[in-house]
């Protein structure tokens, strides 16, 4: 029996050894930088470990950090406008960047070309730029672009982080996010054969009809990827939060969840990084990452999606 | 490769990639030159990084030379004796060993850190403290040690003290009780304040208060015979004699700090159990304390809406522009307002008069809170006999005066009213009386919790999203969901 086992084991690094020794650079920066991380954060939301423990002092606490989210009066708020938040600008950012999309392909190439070029600023400038540009421009009055912009059509000047808070972090990352799917869109749009449209041209069809019947079904795979992967962006995202509101105003306002795990583990005012707690909160999202793209995978039937064609060309 | 096993990769797949992708840290929003313990602004906006420059002491050529190193930080740029004045030590400390008959001899090694950001500061202590890296001395806020005593990462200085009787002597006395927790000391203190409440001198006088009312405020205050309830009416009053704008009667700090607590302790709030060490919520006092602010924004309207989060440096602009009656803020902000808000010296002391917070209702007793910042000594540290004699060379009232009259912050040591330097500082000697009703934030590992709570349920409540009362009742409960068996509730 060894012999044959050492027999199966020079066979299968016979057959593999190949591919596993130019996969090893990938495995290793998967196990490194993923892998490794995911299980101290599951292994560390078990803990008390904080500043006040040290990495000397900390000790097993079970289930207690989930616990004591499961008592806290802010998980539901601050569960609540996560869904709120990911839900609506998850939408924003899918219909502009389609919208954005199909209009600069109809459009002439150059302009078409300067306006995505455009919409790709916000990406490309740093963050923290981004963020304080929209800061100063919804300024309490008398300040702030916005004001001066609303007033001329009867919107009353106000202080937007304070009063509508929501319709500015949506709008932040709405805008930079919405160049991402445009990009994506654009290239499916572009991909796809010139005949059907003038086919349909043929047929007499409608430019909005031939978006809906042509272009639009064509689009369900690139859709379903910018879909998923956007809700997952969001999800983990929360740096314009942070640099705008900070998770107010008032009682968590706009505090989402990765913004609280951010703050208790990484960020506190006193010093005292609670790390086991916010491993904890890093569980859930991780979790609810899962769930909610399994949900999406399935409602898009992924599974067809990626069916080997049964007619194959040559 | 079945479908579905192509979809059970994709799922974990996708979600670490999107998690990798976007959960770069972003610089945390707090403003320059403040945010965090010494109590500055703390805007919403992104601050710049901040600049750390060093300075060593004279070189040694003979002896056994032993490299001290510090790190401290601002982060307002005035305070940077916080780290000159450690290295300015080292030669009476290097005379004092040379007389004692000692080889030793010290080189200070010493960091100062202006702009930058408290939070990042202080996880840089904690990240060289856990990989051994510390430096023998550090600067922090008195509420920091809680955390890095239970840590390990700082020393108990009882026995130094004990030792060394003469070193801290001059100390006032009232400032120890900071430096404590659970009756060790672990810290020496570098330099405190107070947070006055202001007002304008020209607006009373508008409003028709005769000379003699205006200058006698302070008086009236300390002595408890002007309460906030008058200031509230006073306030009220000059909005509907039109001589301020409504919600422009009382500013308090527009941010999350310590300042808030005040009108806590006014309403007989307690923090911290001295006996047991736990942290402490008096359910009438924050129901006060609560209404209080409700009602200043939504009844009287002698406090702005949304205001809390918005603007610190708008905040400043604000006061500083003469249209607000009273505001209360930090000792240091007259300085700023001088340095960085540009309003002539003569000009401020004619209009800016600055009281203690009154107290809550006749009877009571007025207030104002410090947080003093300290030196602490790491467990890292090689030499931690001679870190703690270098902060008693750098503890004196020379030294202290000189950081405390650049920077606006006030004495720590008995005899500085007597040094020639601060006693040249009008504002500081006007001010010093005000240590003498202080009150500090708790030292506790779990006060960071403590104040997350209710400062959210502070901004709830001004934002009209709950009642006071029952703000009151689910942030207790909150605080005992959060803090447990560290939680006293009164």
């Amino acid at each position: 029996m060894p012999a044959a086992r050492t027999g199966g084991i020079a066979n299968f690094w016979r057959t593999h050894g190949t591919a596993l020794f130019f996969m090893l650079p990938a495995l290793t920066v998967t196990v490194v930088l993923f892998l490794a991380p995911a299980i101290i954060t599951v292994g560390l939301a078990f803990t008390d470990t904080s500043t006040a423990t040290g990495l000397s002092r900390w000790g097993w606490i079970g289930g207690a950090n989930f616990e004591q989210l499961l008592r806290s009066s802010f998980t539901s708020i601050i569960l609540r406008n996560t869904v709120f938040y990911v839900t609506t600008t998850l939408i924003l950012n899918i219909a502009l960047g389609l919208g954005l999309a199909i209009l600069s392909v109809h459009v002439r190439q150059g302009p078409g070309r300067f306006f995505r070029a455009l919409w790709l600023l916000p990406r490309i400038a740093p963050s923290v730029v981004y963020a304080l540009m929209w800061v100063w421009a919804s300024a309490s009055p008398p300040f702030g672009i916005i004001n001066q912009l609303a007033a001329p059509i009867g919107i009353e000047p106000r202080a937007w982080l304070s009063t509508d808070p929501w319709l500015i972090v949506i709008a932040i990352n709405g805008f930079v996010g919405a160049s991402f799917g445009m990009i994506v869109f654009t290239s499916a749009i572009q991909s796809i054969p010139e005949d059907l449209f003038r086919a349909a041209r043929v047929d007499g069809a409608s430019a909005w009809q031939i978006v809906r019947r042509i272009t639009l079904p064509l689009l369900r795979w690139p859709i379903l990827f910018v879909f998923v992967y956007q809700a997952m962006s969001l999800l983990a995202s929360y740096e314009y939060i942070l640099l705008t509101t900070d998770g107010g105003p008032g009682l968590y306002g706009t505090e989402v969840w990765s913004l609280w795990a951010f703050h208790t583990a990484l960020n506190s005012y006193y010093g005292n990084l609670q790390f086991g707690l916010g491993a904890a909160m890093a569980t859930i999202l991780v979790l609810i990452g899962i769930v909610v793209s399994a949900s999406l995978l399935r409602l898009f039937h992924f599974g067809s999606l990626v069916t080997e064609p049964r007619v194959e060309i040559h | 490769m079945s479908p579905r096993i192509r979809s059970a990769l994709a799922i974990p797949l996708s979600v670490m990639f999107a998690v990798s992708a976007c959960s770069t840290a972003a610089p945390s929003p707090a403003g320059p030159g403040s945010p965090g313990p010494t109590g500055t602004a703390a805007a919403p906006a992104p601050a710049p990084t901040g600049v750390i420059e060093e300075r060593t002491s004279e070189p040694i050529a003979e002896g056994q030379v032993v490299a001290i190193r510090a790190w401290t930080i601002g982060p307002d740029a005035p305070s940077y004796y916080r780290r000159d004045n450690l290295v300015d030590a080292a030669a009476a400390l290097n005379e004092e060993l040379e007389a004692e008959g000692s080889d030793q001899r010290v080189v200070v090694e010493a960091s100062f850190e202006s702009g930058g950001q408290w939070a990042d500061y202080l996880q840089k202590v904690t990240l060289a403290a856990e990989s051994g890296q510390a430096p023998d001395i550090v600067l922090a806020g008195h509420e920091n040690m809680a955390p890095w005593a239970s840590a390990g990462y700082v020393i108990a200085l009882d026995d130094l003290l004990a030792q060394n009787p003469d070193a801290f002597a001059d100390v006032i006395p009232r400032l120890w009780d900071a430096m404590k927790l659970q009756g060790v000391t672990y810290a020496v203190p570098q330099d405190t304040e107070a947070r006055p409440m202001y007002y304008r001198k020209d607006l009373l006088a508008e409003l028709g208060w005769s000379e003699d009312d205006i200058e006698s405020l302070p008086e009236r205050v300390r002595n408890g015979e002007w309460t906030m309830q008058d200031l509230v009416a006073t306030a009220q009053a000059a909005i509907e004699a039109g001589v301020v704008d409504e919600g422009k009667g009382w500013y308090h700090r527009p941010t999350r700090g310590h300042d808030h607590y005040m009108f806590y302790y006014a309403n007989g709030g307690r923090m911290q159990d001295p006996e047991s060490g736990k942290l402490v919520i008096v359910r009438d006092a924050l129901q006060k304390y609560f209404q209080l602010h409700y009602d200043a924004v939504n009844t009287w309207r002698i406090t702005p809406k949304n205001f809390l989060g918005s603007d610190f440096r708008q905040w400043h602009e604000t006061v500083t522009s003469g249209t607000v009656l009273f505001y209360n803020a930090g000792t240091w902000s007259w300085a700023e307002w001088l340095k960085t808000y540009e309003v002539p010296e003569d000009e401020q002391w004619e209009n800016v008069g600055f009281m203690l917070i009154p107290a809550a209702e006749p009877g009571g007793e007025p207030t104002t809170l410090s947080h003093p910042l300290v030196y602490v000594v790491t467990e890292a540290s090689e030499n931690q006999e001679l870190a703690f004699r270098l902060l008693a060379k750098a503890t004196t009232p020379e030294l202290n005066s000189r950081h405390s009259v650049t920077s606006a912050h006030l004495a720590i040591l008995a005899t500085q009213a007597d040094d020639p330097t601060y006693a040249q500082d009008e504002f500081l000697k006007a001010a010093s009386y005000m240590t003498d009703y202080t009150t500090f934030i708790p030292n506790h590992p779990n006060y960071g919790a403590y104040d997350e709570v209710l400062f959210r349920f502070l901004s709830a409540v001004e934002a009209d999203e709950m009642s006071p009362a029952d703000a009151t009742e689910a942030a207790i409960q909150e605080l005992q969901a959060q803090i447990g068996d560290e939680l006293i509730v009164e």
